[in-house]
């Protein structure tokens, strides 16, 4: 993985600021989504409700992982002064920023699930979803 | 004047954490929480009165000219539902300082109500559709609380399905933008609407948004709980108190509902490609057919689930999602409907010429949907909360809510009873209620697609019609079942809470003079729906600095 990325950036160097990706980190980047959403929605499917927040939580990262890559892959990190082959040797800073904020959102949002599940444990005295469904009616 | 955009958001925002800093004193923070409720409200009022007699007004922040920086646009559009919003807000906010219970006020409640304030203006008010998606984060993260807030049994499973499917649906929307964003290089509303309705002079390809766009409406969809979408409503609308089901049904469903008019009619609208089997034209053929099942789906579902419920709580949020249904059912119809004679307007942008085609048809078609979604929300807005209120005050009086230990309510509690009779029958559309004139636009939309030779038209006014049969069955069921008949002995024991009912009855009466009133208001839904399809004055007024950058 890690050398994948170093080639690509030798590669945008070297084509004098160019931003073409080698096909070698788009089709593991690709692979690696693919494996992180199956997994957060085989999670999320589970009777168990940590499983269901760790999916949620793991959906969520995935999310912020696609995120990174829609701002094209390769270019230098977003410094300024980084970038002396012009602009389009830095990678688009923007979606950094996006994937940012969405990580804190989701440090807050996965807090409180997690805390939430406690609480139903508490007054349920399980969190088993199939036992929660049929303690309901 | 363009400063003045974030004077509402500011506001709640600083009453959220005067409210947190004066904790301690559970009289200064009821009464600081009411003031910047007010506050809020006069703001919004103000904001209102400027945006519908002059220009947009746009607030760029921290100065950085769009498309890079984040704008907020306040058009006639966003006035109108921070208006209704701000309505709601108020009786809600009032009832809660007497519904609530003094520990749970003083500890979480006052701050929590101003944060998801804050949340839902930023939503009416954002020009970006990444900011959009935080805003909805700030609006949902006091509601999640709030639906867990009595922390009891069914409280607590409820949040818990209210919060997994919030926050799978917010992993579906940062897909959907991020997806947008790597398509047409911009996350700005205005830039987005000239870069679909131009792709060439941007090389970007349309095709793969129509898709994106799918995802961004199942978000709002769900936000609005629509069908297929609406599993947490009932849970949820029981689960959290009273004021907050008022808030909930009444605001933040209608975010839901606004995002769908802004970005599907106003953003994704622009674009003009083949849609093969939904035919040629705007994006919106598309999203037509699928809204108006939707909308069906839940007029028919919601009503028929309504009927059958024994707790006026989940009869009033199953009716929630059958009204949803006739919101959405407008903007259903009309997005079927091929525009005819839209005109084309142009902007320039540095020194490049774009054109940007304009939704009004000649026959004013479009304009009417959008009309009846906007009176029918308002509607909706304040007749639902009012009766979430009712159902409080109720619950507050007897001490349940179930509709088998009610009874007689009408002869012990006559005010309170007139007023959910008042409440019921606007949502049934009793002229001069303001729900007879909701619903009128509605089937007045319907028909006139009918006259403009659309099979659409007849399938929606059937529709309308048997969603109608519906309400009036379980609006008549609850009325019978827990007003009228012999007092039970709960509602013989019952107390009288004579500022709750003094609110609810504000609040009723309100719902006859915005009814008998209503021409400011139909103009107001008139100009706004006008602004929702004027894409020309949108792009302009949000005046983007720059729109050359390729993705």
């Amino acid at each position: 993985m890690m050398h994948v990325v170093l080639s690509t950036a030798e590669k945008a160097t070297e084509t004098g600021g160019a931003v073409v990706p080698e096909r070698n980190t788009q089709f593991v980047l690709a692979a690696v989504l693919g494996l992180l959403f199956a997994l957060g929605t085989f999670l999320v499917l589970r009777r168990d409700i940590v499983r269901v927040v760790w999916g949620v939580t793991i959906i969520s990262q995935a999310a912020n992982v696609y995120l990174v890559t829609m701002g094209g892959l390769g270019g230098s990190v977003p410094f300024v002064g980084h970038g002396t082959h012009g602009a389009s040797a830095t990678t688009d800073p923007l979606v950094q920023a996006l994937v940012l904020t969405a990580i804190v959102i989701g440090f807050g949002t996965t807090a409180f699930a997690l805390v939430l599940t406690y609480r139903v444990y508490q007054e349920h005295g399980t969190i088993d979803l199939a036992e929660l469904g049929d303690s309901h009616e | 004047m363009s400063n003045y955009v974030v004077a509402p958001m500011v506001i709640a925002l600083f009453t959220a954490i005067l409210t947190l800093v004066v904790r301690s004193q559970p009289r200064l923070q009821r009464s600081v929480s009411l003031l910047g409720g007010l506050g809020y409200a006069t703001a919004v009022g103000y904001l209102v009165y400027l945006v519908f007699t002059g220009p947009i007004l746009t607030y760029q922040l921290s100065n950085w000219a769009a498309p890079y920086g984040i704008v907020l646009v306040a058009d006639k559009l966003a006035g109108f539902m921070l208006a209704m919003g701000a309505i709601v807000m108020v009786a809600a906010l009032a009832f809660s300082v007497r519904y609530i219970d003094e520990f749970g006020q003083q500890v979480s409640y006052h701050p929590l109500f101003h944060f998801m304030l804050v949340g839902i203006t930023g939503s009416f008010l954002t020009g970006d559709i990444f900011n959009l998606f935080v805003w909805f984060e700030v609006m949902l993260m006091p509601s999640y609380v709030f639906v867990v807030f009595y922390s009891g049994a069914k409280h607590t499973r409820a949040a818990l399905q209210y919060t997994v499917l919030n926050l799978i649906g917010s992993a579906v929307m940062l897909l959907a933008i991020g997806g947008i964003y790597a398509t047409t290089g911009t996350l700005n509303m205005a830039d987005l609407t000239i870069r679909l309705a131009n792709p060439e002079a941007f090389g970007i390809a349309v095709e793969p948004v129509v898709g994106l766009a799918a995802l961004l409406f199942s978000v709002f969809a769900l936000k609005a709980g629509i069908v297929p979408f609406h599993f947490w409503v009932p849970a949820a609308y029981e689960a959290a108190p009273a004021p907050i089901s008022a808030m909930l049904s009444g605001v933040t469903k209608k975010v839901g509902i606004y995002a769908i008019v802004r970005l599907l009619f106003t953003v994704f609208g622009a674009a003009q490609l083949d849609l093969g089997p939904f035919g040629e034209g705007s994006m919106l053929l598309f999203f037509g057919p699928i809204m108006l099942v939707m909308a069906i789906a839940s007029m028919l579902i919601g009503g028929y689930a309504a009927v059958g419920q024994s707790n006026v709580d989940r009869l009033l949020a199953y009716s929630s999602i059958s009204q949803v249904g006739f919101i959405l059912l407008p903007l259903g119809i009309v997005a079927t409907i091929p525009l005819s004679g839209g005109t084309l307007g142009t902007i320039t942008i540095g020194e490049t010429i774009y054109s940007i085609p304009i939704g009004i048809s000649t026959s004013q078609l479009h304009v009417l949907g959008i009309v009846a979604t906007l009176l029918y929300s308002l509607n909706h807005a304040v007749a639902k909360s009012l009766l979430f209120l009712v159902s409080g005050t109720i619950y507050e009086s007897v001490g349940s809510i179930d509709i088998g230990k009610l009874g007689g309510l009408a002869r012990t509690r006559p005010f309170l009873s007139g007023a959910f009779l008042l409440g019921g029958l606007s949502l049934v559309g009793i002229p001069p209620l303001l729900g007879f004139f909701g619903k009128l636009t509605v089937f007045n939309t319907a028909s006139a697609a009918v006259v403009a030779g659309q099979d659409v038209g007849t399938i929606g006014v059937v529709a309308a019609l048997l969603g109608a049969v519906f309400t009036i069955a379980y609006i008549s069921k609850a009325w019978t079942d827990a007003f009228w008949g012999a007092p039970s002995p709960e509602v013989e024991r019952a107390t009288r809470p004579t500022a709750l009912i003094a609110i609810v009855v504000v609040v009723a009466l309100l719902l006859v003079v915005l009814g008998a009133g209503l021409d400011p208001i139909y103009e107001g839904a008139d100009s706004a729906a006008t602004a929702a399809l004027d894409r020309q004055s949108y792009v302009e007024a949000v005046a983007l600095s720059d729109a050359g950058v390729k993705p």
